[in-house]
């Protein structure tokens, strides 16, 4: 529908996040952290009897914001993604087999490291905890190496 | 509290997935671009955030809030251990590999991109891999102070 921008200004779009992890804090005394989330939902899924049902909610809610997003803005268009892996010449199975591994390691790392971007990156870093800090700057530095080494190995595609 | 839980649960995921995709975080190359330096967005997102965040909560925990459903605020803060570092380098080459997060792979989807189905699954598996390596004992759960705790069994850093 294009009622929203392109893109909203991370100027505003960080103090709206901001804002939504004090929110949750202030209603539930609970941090914003989005790998929780999945835990919970695989907890769910096995049937678990100590789930913590409203982060299943949480989960299903990213989904349905995020739809809801796409639809005032460019609109629910199906398609592949990872066009810049496309771009490069990778057929559609070697993409999957690279998201798929990058998110498995990913999801491991998560898991050990207690957080990702959402969870430790803005909750616990908004909370002063030294461990979320440590762990934000770790991986912000391994991301943005990996990144120059993808870059180098596919000759400036990635 | 446990349906107005879930509501608040639901509400607040679909705040999260709206901002993220409106803020285009869904995409690969938001990413990439910043990873590479060639734009602050995804820095600087993360900084207003943390920006707003931080002190927001500072001055609610100086001022003992009572939360909502959750009791008086408490915010967590642990100490640094090797497993946020490795980790959090895990987590790094992921995402840059994957180019996507966990509350952004959701909305991916959702925008109608089916490789975040791929991502998603991904997360799950490296989840699960984690948790069972904790489950035969092989080593300890690794609880975040950004993602969701128990309020009655896990006692609060400082």
């Amino acid at each position: 529908m294009n009622v929203l921008p392109d893109q909203l200004p991370f100027w505003i779009a960080g103090p709206l996040l901001g804002l939504l992890v004090v929110g949750l804090f202030v209603v539930a005394n609970q941090p914003l952290g989005a790998s929780g989330a999945y835990l919970q939902t695989m907890k769910a899924a096995k049937g678990d009897t100590d789930t913590v049902s409203w982060r299943v909610w949480y989960f299903g809610g990213i989904f349905v914001g995020g739809a809801l997003a796409t639809i005032l803005g460019p609109g629910i268009e199906i398609r592949r993604g990872y066009d810049a892996m496309s771009n490069a010449g990778w057929s559609p199975i070697f993409i999957a087999i690279v998201v798929l591994a990058g998110a498995i390691v990913m999801g491991y790392g998560a898991r050990m490291a207690g957080g990702c971007t959402s969870g430790h990156g803005i909750c616990g870093t908004a909370q002063r905890s030294p461990a979320s800090w440590a762990s934000t700057a770790t991986f912000m530095a391994t991301a943005v190496v990996v990144t120059g080494i993808l870059t180098l190995l596919t000759g400036g595609d990635l | 509290m446990g349906n107005r839980m879930n509501l608040v649960g639901g509400l607040f995921g679909a705040g999260f997935g709206f901002v993220l995709a409106a803020a285009r975080l869904h995409e690969y190359d938001t990413i990439h671009e910043t990873l590479k330096f060639e734009s602050p967005y995804v820095f600087g997102l993360m900084g207003f955030a943390i920006g707003i965040s931080l002190p927001l909560l500072w001055i609610l925990e100086r001022r003992q809030v009572e939360t909502v459903y959750g009791g008086r605020l408490t915010l967590s803060r642990s100490r640094i251990e090797r497993h946020h570092i490795v980790g959090g380098a895990l987590f790094g080459a992921g995402w840059s590999i994957a180019g996507t997060c966990p509350a952004p792979a959701l909305a991916m989807l959702s925008s109608g991109a089916t490789y975040g189905a791929v991502a998603v699954v991904g997360l799950f598996i490296g989840l699960w891999l984690r948790d069972r390596q904790v489950a035969a004992g092989a080593t300890t759960p690794s609880i975040g102070d950004g993602e969701h705790r128990d309020l009655r069994t896990t006692p609060l850093g400082s």
